[in-house]
């Protein structure tokens, strides 16, 4: 079915455009399919833990002790050698050296509609463009469409694009910020009366298959089989039966128990979880705020990360760490800081990434990146690649051709 | 420049052999241009639709729902030769009509996802401005005129969605009303086209004075668009040139592919006033200018771009594809054909129901859409294209189904909001159909649908179950209603044992039969 689909695309954006462009876009499709393919055998998945607001560098991962800028909290030595964390990630610097940190993000939206668009997609939603999230490309591309989980899921707050020109067969499945599911996933019927009409359904369906062989209507019986497959799945979603001990160790909150859920998911094979945590967005009482959010932060990406190891999973799953922007340097007259996007921190650990590094640096007081920018298209090229798809793989939005990251965006190769 | 006016004439003046052929009707045309088609590239057309199939296709093309059981059995009845004819003029009659093909073309205007959407989501006065021009059968031109000088209330909501974004309003009328794609002119010249920089802004010229003008507020909120007699444009360069501080030149408004606009020049003296809360009316308006040349005989591109839209809104592809990138060298696959549509309709006055009339009148339109092709838009329209039912045509169509609708009910209890976002925009970016995991989960687990089925009092169900029928007459009433057509002996025999088993109640069964039916393939899309 897949294959059959994606050779379809392939010969139909071949004939979008004019004669003259059929060979550029044949050879962008054909990448497009093959990434695909080779990313599916090595089963790469993501986690994004996505810190809503934007949380602050200088209070995390990029301390500027002593300097103006840096605030009450203090600096504790990590596993890595020159990297030094908050004190209030003690168990995030015991496992230090599974991260990559990068200080040097430069990027262009400011604000949060726009910054959480930009940050899901590595695209500026002014253009107007419908770009699909990087979730919604992971479930595409390195997604089973046979699974009976949902290709995309989302805990919390999150991405605001969806699945964009990728289509409504790759949009986010969006579980509410304790675990439950979305509406219309609980049958009204009894489980024999629903299996007696779905019954009846694939047999009223397979005769008038047999005289009408179009795509969609393929595409609608598979989509309908994917939502009777999610209720045969749905223990997947169900975290009483973890052991207590270790829920202890991911934690109470409900970015824990989406830490966990992620876990439990990727574990079922979903290749994209993305859990929200709030709120970061620190304009005043930025300490109060951040020392908060990290007791609850630490212990939840921590285990999630040992967990993942201990299962043999880390190795195929990159786990991210980031928000739609930074915050100031500066601290404001009501110890918040605002929105930064000039030189903020990003973190990268497991699948494909080379754990145990600091990407880039920042000035003094964290006013400005010194010395490896990073941009919206090399992080997500660097996602990207390290989850086996091509950065520039080309799809269409009407007539105009897209790709997964802007032109010129590149892997930072150091990191992977 | 002077070449492109030499072109522009020769599309409007036509050859001789078309004036000659001007007698015969068009549905006549559309048939010898798809034989010669067919017989140039060796396809073996579909035969003709069976009548329950043309009967269902047409209903929902022109009237965005399905016919009722009564209209069926009716017409599949009828053995008058011409009765296809006589059905099309019937609904070409109906006020359905108006609405259908308001809420084709309002989703045209706007989609699902329009800019400032918290001011256009909720637009009944536009749909309403939008309908009566059906109703009336106002040409298309004259109404394309009239949204584009948003003087008529309700018609403004189409400016309202670009408000403060000029250039977001040339990519859309340049788009739906010349064909034409210049939003890539915006940043850079156009790479494969003649368009450059300069058109894009030019074009924009016309839209700079416009000021959306708001009053009121919550539901009370309406909206008016004013114009100033000052601004222009600045164009600094391509976006690889832009350097902070740079200003740019203004550039004066230009018609696509035409003239300069020819302007007085602004009076001395001339000031702003100050309140912005309602303009007056310029002594020049741009807007003015710009409406009446997209309406005018001298803009070459409206007739072309609206005989290849109705084309494709009726058999699934454009003559020219996509339908809204017609460029100077784009090759028709019907070339006669979509310069007859076009030639057509300037004869017509911009008569959009003639040309309907005739497209669906063709044999062509009224081909099956069965064969070994799994192209659900086939390129020599060899048979009927397949495209889903809009969420607005669904609902429709379960009512007419189920016979929801009942003398004597509430008002009907529908939760648009669910089906919209369900069912709203099943496509990908190419435009192909994929089914979703939400949609589905949506048709089998939700209340909201399950309502449409269930028993009361002189629907669907309660008819059936009440009925003293053999069980095979119920299972033939069923396909009617919610195919418009009989069952095949294998699906007869299904839904037959299906309402015959012993598991549960009857009303349990029953809705699963009807359920079954509606979650179908052949009711989910048009073919």
């Amino acid at each position: 079915m897949l294959s059959h689909l994606s050779r379809r695309a392939f010969l139909k954006g071949a004939a979008v455009i004019g004669s003259g462009l059929v060979v550029p876009n044949w050879g962008g499709l054909a990448h497009a399919r093959s990434a695909a393919e080779a990313a599916k055998k090595s089963k790469k998945r993501c986690i994004l833990l996505w810190m809503n607001g934007g949380a602050s560098q200088i209070d995390t991962f990029d301390m500027k002790p002593g300097r103006p800028t840096g605030g009450p909290f203090r600096p504790i030595p990590s596993k890595v050698t020159g990297l030094q964390v908050c004190e209030y990630l003690p168990k995030m610097a015991q496992i230090a050296d599974k991260l990559a940190v990068i200080r040097s993000m430069k990027t262009q939206s400011p604000d949060h509609p726009d910054g959480i668009y930009h940050m899901h997609t590595c695209y500026k939603q002014s253009e107007r463009t419908p770009h699909p999230e990087l979730g919604a490309v992971i479930a595409k591309f390195n997604g089973d469409p046979g699974a009976d989980l949902p290709t995309f899921v989302r805990m919390g707050p999150g991405g605001n694009a969806g699945a964009g020109y990728l289509g409504p067969a790759h949009e986010p499945f969006s579980l509410d910020r304790n675990g439950r599911l979305p509406y219309f996933t609980s049958p009204y019927t009894k489980p024999e009366a629903e299996e007696r009409r779905a019954k009846l359904f694939r047999e009223m369906e397979s005769e008038f298959a047999s005289g009408h062989a179009a795509e969609p209507f393929e595409s609608h019986r598979t989509s309908k089989e994917r939502a009777w497959r999610l209720l045969r799945a749905k223990g997947a979603f169900d975290l009483s039966k973890e052991p207590a001990s270790l829920k202890d160790r991911y934690g109470t909150s409900e970015f824990a128990k989406g830490c966990l859920m992620a876990r439990k998911l990727v574990e079922a094979g979903v290749p994209f979880v993305e859990v929200g945590h709030d709120n970061y967005d620190s304009h005043a009482d930025n300490f109060i705020c951040h020392k908060a959010n990290m007791q609850q932060l630490d212990g939840a990406w921590s285990t999630l990360l040992l967990d993942l190891a201990d299962r043999g999973l880390l190795q195929d799953t990159l786990v991210v760490w980031m928000g739609e922007v930074g915050r100031t340097p500066q601290i404001n007259n009501r110890a918040g800081r605002d929105h930064y996007i000039r030189a903020w921190t990003i973190v990268l650990a497991g699948g494909g990434i080379t754990g145990g590094q600091v990407h880039g640096s920042t000035d003094i007081d964290g006013k400005d990146v010194k010395d490896d920018p990073v941009n919206e298209g090399d992080l997500f090229a660097t996602i990207y690649r390290a989850l086996g798809i091509n950065h520039r793989a080309k799809h269409y939005t009407g007539i105009r051709p897209v790709w997964l990251t802007p032109e010129g965006s590149k892997p930072v190769k150091g990191l992977l | 420049m002077p070449l492109l006016r030499i072109a522009a004439v020769a599309v409007l003046i036509g050859f001789p052999a078309v004036a000659a052929a001007a007698a015969e009707p068009l549905h006549s045309v559309i048939d010898r241009e798809l034989k010669s088609a067919w017989a140039r590239e060796k396809i073996a057309p579909a035969p003709r639709a069976t009548d329950s199939a043309f009967l269902r296709r047409v209903y929902l093309d022109l009237l965005g729902a399905i016919p009722t059981y009564q209209e069926t059995t009716a017409f599949l009845a009828d053995t008058d030769a011409r009765k296809r004819e006589k059905l099309i003029d019937k609904l070409l009659a109906d006020p359905r009509f108006a609405t259908g093909q308001a809420q084709v073309w309002d989703q045209v205007l706007f989609g699902r996802h329009p800019a400032n959407y918290d001011a256009v989501h909720k637009r009944p006065a536009f749909q309403g401005w939008l309908a009566r021009q059906f109703a009336d059968n106002v040409p298309y031109d004259r109404w394309v005129k009239e949204l584009l000088l948003a003087e008529t209330p309700g018609s403004e909501m189409f400016y309202v969605q670009f408000r403060g974004q000029p250039e977001e309003m040339t990519v859309a009328i340049s788009k739906l009303f010349l064909g034409t794609q210049l939003q890539c002119a915006r940043c850079h010249d156009h790479p494969y086209e003649k368009w450059t920089q300069k058109d894009f802004y030019g074009l924009t010229g016309f839209f700079v004075r416009l000021v959306v003008q708001e009053s009121g507020s919550g539901a009370k909120r309406t909206f008016t668009i004013g114009e100033k007699g000052t601004g222009e444009v600045l164009f600094s360069g391509s976006v690889k040139e832009q350097r902070p501080g740079r200003k740019g030149e203004p550039v004066k408004p230009k018609f696509l592919g035409g003239k300069l606009l020819e302007e007085p020049p602004t009076p001395k003296g001339f000031k702003e006033p100050k309140s912005a809360k309602s303009l007056p009316k310029p002594a020049f308006s741009r807007k003015a200018k710009l409406a009446e040349w997209v309406a005018s005989g001298d803009n070459p591109y409206l007739a072309k771009a609206v005989a290849n839209r109705v084309w494709s809104q009726f058999m699934g592809r454009g003559l020219i594809h996509p339908i809204d990138d017609i460029r100077a060298d784009s090759e028709a696959s019907h070339p006669v054909l979509l310069k007859a549509i076009t030639d057509g309709l300037a004869e017509h006055r911009f008569d959009l129901k003639w040309l309907i009339r005739e497209i669906v009148l063709s044999d062509g339109y009224q081909l099956a859409m069965h064969g070994p092709s799994k192209e659900a838009l086939p390129k020599w329209f060899e048979q009927a294209r397949i495209r889903p039912l809009s969420a607005e045509e669904l609902v429709a169509a379960m009512r007419v189904a189920t016979m929801y609708d009942q003398p004597g009910d509430k008002k009907p209890e529908i939760t648009w909001d669910y089906f919209t976002r369900y069912f709203g925009e099943p496509v990908n970016g190419l435009g192909d159909f994929q089914g979703s995991l939400s949609e589905h989960l949506f048709w089998n687990n939700s209340e909201h649908v399950r309502r449409f089925i269930q028993r009361k009092k002189g629907n669907l169900i309660d008819t059936l179950i009440a009925s003293k029928e053999p069980v095979d007459k119920k299972v033939e009433r069923l396909f009617l209603a919610i195919y418009q057509r009989l069952p095949n002996p294998t699906e007869a025999d299904l839904i037959a044992k299906h309402l015959q088993l012993k598991d549960d109640k009857p009303e349990a069964l029953y809705e699963e039969a009807i359920w079954a039916l509606i979650n179908s393939s052949e009711f989910r899309f048009n073919h």
